[in-house]
């Protein structure tokens, strides 16, 4: 029985616990709901937009494409794309002046990178905050330490569990949405599955940390607050820094620099992550980006991979913080 | 029951599939001792800010040999399940040095050969009684080929196997007892540690506890018996160690303990442990 092989078979039988818990408390069945609510939506969407008839300056829609809308444009009129969005299998309508292609990235961009990668990770940090404090309850983990395996193998299995359970949601999510928007519109854009991985990658460094203060409290709700506050720190520190730099505010000390450029590069940023999905799903020429990365983009102070690497390196520290922190508790 | 139970303990360790013993390991087997405690201390920290520290053990040596059943006993808060803690690794000796089956407590391998009854089972609720056991036995080392069998003789043996299948949401005390046993017995231990057995089972399950540690007393294998149920001590114990306010007080034969120093006559074990309760004063 040698250690390697040992620590890999917790793992996979941690995770394979994680998996009977998420069944039993009945996680699975909400987010696979909240997964098809989703995709019946995608599927209740029809788009149109191929057509650019000449637009007089008195037929201009209220919201104009940014190129467009300039004061010669709204003097002489333009070609402008009709395009019209229907909601709720024809319940609700809107003009939208993108060409389907576009309307339809847009969409998704919203599906994927705001709900989901917002609300669907929050969520899912909330709903699973309980699993790693009611697995270190200590008359639930004093048999589990009295067996030979390596303990950290058993906090990383559990870590795994989790992370893999929601990663296997994010897929569901991507696909139902993807193929219920690709059969209402006939739009299939494969760069929306990179949505994937960022899904999957946001939560696991929350979740990290969510990790470390179950096993330092072993309280749910401290899991649950820690983790939200902690994801308000990331997202303020990130878009403070971002505006800092990119709008050249003066006025700051050089202490108060500091302060933000060093909890910037040492916190895990997800407006970065936000704006990489962003990138890569060429957003910029159908939506609205955010001004301060914009701004930093224009100063050649954008280095998306960087900003990924020490997001996870944060994720990878705080996760050896947890093991260590667990493997020298007292139970 | 028994003879299937006889069977378990002798006839299936070829059967267990738990990796390869390494030759130190093997050596280990044929050692006199499985545990050796030597000066031995342990030392809490009340709160995470607070300075102040309780003691629950101090300067505890003495040495469990190896084959037959012995008991450890004191009055509530004698450190006794911080001394089973220690032995399983579950907290640290603030000093001191403890041997687990001839190894040094670092050597986790070792609790492999190492069964351990809790006194308070919480176990995962939404697992069924027969993946629960499969889960505690992946986790101890059993091959995934021969978790079923093995599972499938434990839960038989414990009288669960008609309830395999339910969450051990809807199990009384003393079916979640039962399979915390069948948890303890999964690869088959050299030493099986029984943490207040006894508590919440029925006469079924006494007297089945009962057989397991008659049975592995007859294969020389050790069973380190916790209780307060002084019958059970007077029935099945071999050895005894009693420890009061963390400092032990007596280690020895059961009948050298209730023989009366005086009189040279028996006396009730439970005279004997209020004598040696009484004239340990905390410190």
């Amino acid at each position: 029985m040698t250690p390697t092989p040992n620590a890999l078979r917790t793992i996979q039988w941690m995770v394979h616990d994680t998996f009977r818990q998420s069944i039993a408390s009945k996680l699975l069945w909400v987010m696979l709901g909240l997964t098809i609510l989703c995709t019946v939506f995608c599927f209740g969407i029809s788009v149109n937009g191929d057509d650019e008839p000449p637009r007089h300056p008195d037929q201009l829609p209220t919201y104009m494409p940014r190129s467009h809308d300039t004061p010669e444009v709204r003097a002489e009129g333009v070609r402008v794309v009709s395009g019209r969005v229907t909601l709720g299998f024809g319940l609700f309508q809107f003009d939208i002046s993108k060409k389907r292609d576009d309307s339809v990235r847009l969409i998704q961009l919203w599906l994927a990178g705001i709900l989901a990668d917002t609300a669907g990770v929050l969520l899912a940090v909330l709903w699973t905050a309980g699993f790693l404090p009611g697995f270190l309850e200590p008359h639930s983990v004093a048999v589990l330490l009295a067996k030979p395996a390596p303990r950290w193998s058993l906090l990383v299995g559990k870590y795994l569990g989790v992370v893999l359970f929601v990663g296997l949601h994010a897929v569901f999510f991507v696909a139902g949405t993807w193929l219920g928007m690709g059969f209402s519109t006939n739009v299939w854009d494969p760069r929306y599955w990179l949505a994937v991985p960022l899904l999957i990658l946001n939560f696991a460094i929350f979740y990290a940390f969510s990790s470390f203060l179950a096993v330092w409290t072993r309280s749910t709700v401290v899991c649950i607050f820690g983790t939200l506050l902690f994801w308000l720190l990331c997202w303020a520190m990130n878009l403070t820094r971002h505006h800092l730099v990119g709008f050249d505010v003066q006025g700051i000390t050089p202490a108060a620099a500091f302060l933000v450029e060093s909890g910037y590069w040492i916190l895990p940023k997800p407006l970065d992550l936000s704006g990489l999905f962003f990138e890569m799903m060429q957003a910029a020429d159908y939506s609205t980006p955010i001004p301060e990365l914009v701004a930093i983009k224009e100063k050649g102070q954008w280095y998306p991979e960087l900003s990924l690497l020490t997001s996870m390196t944060f994720a990878g520290i705080i996760l050896g913080f947890a093991a260590y922190e667990f493997r020298k508790t007292d139970y | 029951m028994g003879g299937l139970f006889y069977y378990l303990v002798t006839e299936t360790e070829c059967e267990l599939c738990l990796d390869k013993l390494t030759e130190a390991e093997s050596r280990v087997n044929k050692v006199s001792t499985v545990a050796v405690f030597d000066q031995v201390e342990k030392k809490y920290r009340l709160g995470h800010f607070r300075q102040t520290w309780n003691t629950a053990l101090q300067g505890v040596s003495f040495t469990i040999p190896a084959g037959g059943v012995f008991g450890l006993l004191g009055p509530n808060r004698a450190g006794k399940t911080t001394l089973i803690k220690l032995l399983l690794s579950l907290a640290t000796p603030s000093s001191g040095n403890i041997i687990r089956l001839g190894e040094p407590l670092s050597n986790r391998r070792t609790l492999a050969r190492i069964g351990y009854m809790h006194e308070n089972h919480a176990f995962p609720k939404y697992l069924p009684a027969a993946e629960l056991l499969a889960f505690y036995g992946g986790l101890s080392g059993l091959s995934s080929e021969i978790i079923p069998t093995r599972v499938h003789q434990l839960l038989s043996f414990v009288g669960l196997s008609d309830r395999s299948r339910e969450p051990i949401a809807g199990f009384s005390k003393g079916m979640v007892q039962r399979l915390g046993l069948a948890q303890a017995l999964l690869t088959d231990p050299d030493l099986l540690i029984l943490d207040e057995p006894t508590e919440g089972l029925d006469l079924f399950g006494r007297q089945l506890l009962r057989q397991v540690i008659q049975n592995y007393r007859a294969a020389n294998k050790t069973v380190l018996l916790v209780t307060h149920v002084l019958t059970e001590v007077e029935e099945l114990c071999d050895t005894i160690a009693v420890l009061v306010h963390g400092r032990l007080v007596y280690m020895g034969a059961l009948a050298s303990l209730v023989q009366d120093p005086t009189t040279g006559g028996r006396r009730s074990l439970e005279t004997a442990l209020r004598m040696l309760y009484e004239k340990e004063v905390p410190a």
